[in-house]
């Protein structure tokens, strides 16, 4: 079960993999893949059992295959000490400013789609 | 006991192939071990096995490089991880139907707002060029900024540092910034932790219930995918 849900996978990777090398070599092949699978289950409305399977253990394990990419920091300790105050600055500003307008304008558009339901 | 190569089996351990994916593995379960003891939103698994890793690299002696071959067999994993992702996106898409065009109308200008703001600020305070497309895809969840940064010619490893620091910073952050901003509605504080503050965001809005829980990870899956699409494209348009 697993492995039939984790062939699917890779084969969707390599689709678009393939994709990605032949028609659009702006995105990833994985993104590809990605966005071909979801047409799939939309298309199929529905996601076999197996793939359910591999994706959610795969998904399980996704921080621990996210350390060595992230441990590549430490080859860019001058990069990140030169704009430190441009990092933090923006890091922090962007986020406080982006959260609360999120939160903002999803309930005034909930309350909005409410307040037209009730008219009709 | 001066008959037994004590220096030359250091040697052959440390210079072994699953020497990588051992620390890895040992730093993690560490990490997860630490959080689930203490709760600590600070201590993120992947950030305290990332300083654990580096650690034992630094002492070790060796290079970034040679760790990254070593742990090939890890990192191969994340291209169909990043297809799986397909799947819990699909599985939430059942609960937007309600909320349909508010979801789609907040994650089209939020999200926008969200990577420009970043961008925006970054470039401002005089950034080097590889910095400010690093942070361009913070928001998003690690995978998907990770070669999102890279297909920018930014760094994957920076990239994933910026996404942690925001989504941590976001989950402990958000729940009371919103309630200033007296943003009640639960689907509306989802969709905002999980749009700015991707997993971390999402863990967090889980413990606030359920609604909210569902729309941040929608909001997180949906962020990462219109970011994933959309920003390599809009950056070969305008550069």
């Amino acid at each position: 079960m697993l492995l039939r849900g984790l062939t699917w996978l890779v084969l969707f990777q390599l689709l678009g993999t393939a994709l990605s090398v032949l028609l659009l070599p702006m995105l990833p092949g994985p993104i590809i893949g990605l966005v071909l699978l979801f047409g799939v289950c939309l298309l199929r409305g529905e996601i076999g059992e197996p793939l359910q399977l591999a994706a959610s253990s795969l998904l399980r394990y996704l921080p621990l295959l996210l350390v060595p990419p992230a441990v590549g920091v430490m080859a860019y300790v001058a990069a990140i000490q030169a704009d430190i105050w441009a990092i933090v600055v923006s890091l922090v500003i962007s986020l406080v400013l982006s959260l609360a307008f999120t939160g903002w304008l999803m309930q005034a558009l909930i309350r909005r789609q409410a307040r037209r339901r009730e008219r009709t | 006991m001066s008959l037994l190569d004590w220096q030359g089996a250091w040697q052959a351990v440390i210079g072994h192939p699953l020497f990588g994916v051992g620390i890895t593995l040992a730093s993690y379960q560490l990490a997860c071990l630490a959080y689930e003891r203490t709760r600590w939103v600070f201590l993120q698994p992947v950030l305290v096995s990332m300083v654990l890793v580096i650690a034992v690299l630094l002492l070790c002696g060796i290079e970034y490089a040679d760790y990254r071959r070593a742990s090939e067999l890890l990192t191969v994993l994340l291209g169909p991880a990043t297809v799986a992702l397909a799947v819990p996106l699909f599985l939430n898409m059942r609960r937007i139907r309600e909320l349909f065009w508010p979801t789609v109308l907040t994650l089209v200008l939020a999200g926008s707002v969200a990577t420009a703001l970043g961008v925006l600020f970054a470039w401002l305070m005089g950034a080097e060029p590889l910095i400010v497309t690093t942070l361009a895809p913070k928001s998003v969840t690690s995978p998907i900024a990770m070669l999102v940064a890279e297909q920018l010619g930014g760094v994957a490893a920076l990239a994933a540092v910026f996404v942690m620091l925001t989504g941590v910073l976001g989950a402990i952050i958000g729940p009371e910034l919103l309630r200033r901003c007296r943003v009640q509605h639960p689907a509306a504080r989802g969709m905002a932790l999980g749009l700015t503050a991707h997993a971390v965001g999402t863990a967090q809005a889980l413990q606030e219930g359920d609604e909210c829980g569902a729309f941040a990870a929608l909001a997180m899956s949906l962020m990462g995918v219109m970011t994933a699409v959309f920003l390599p494209l809009a950056v070969s348009l305008f550069f």
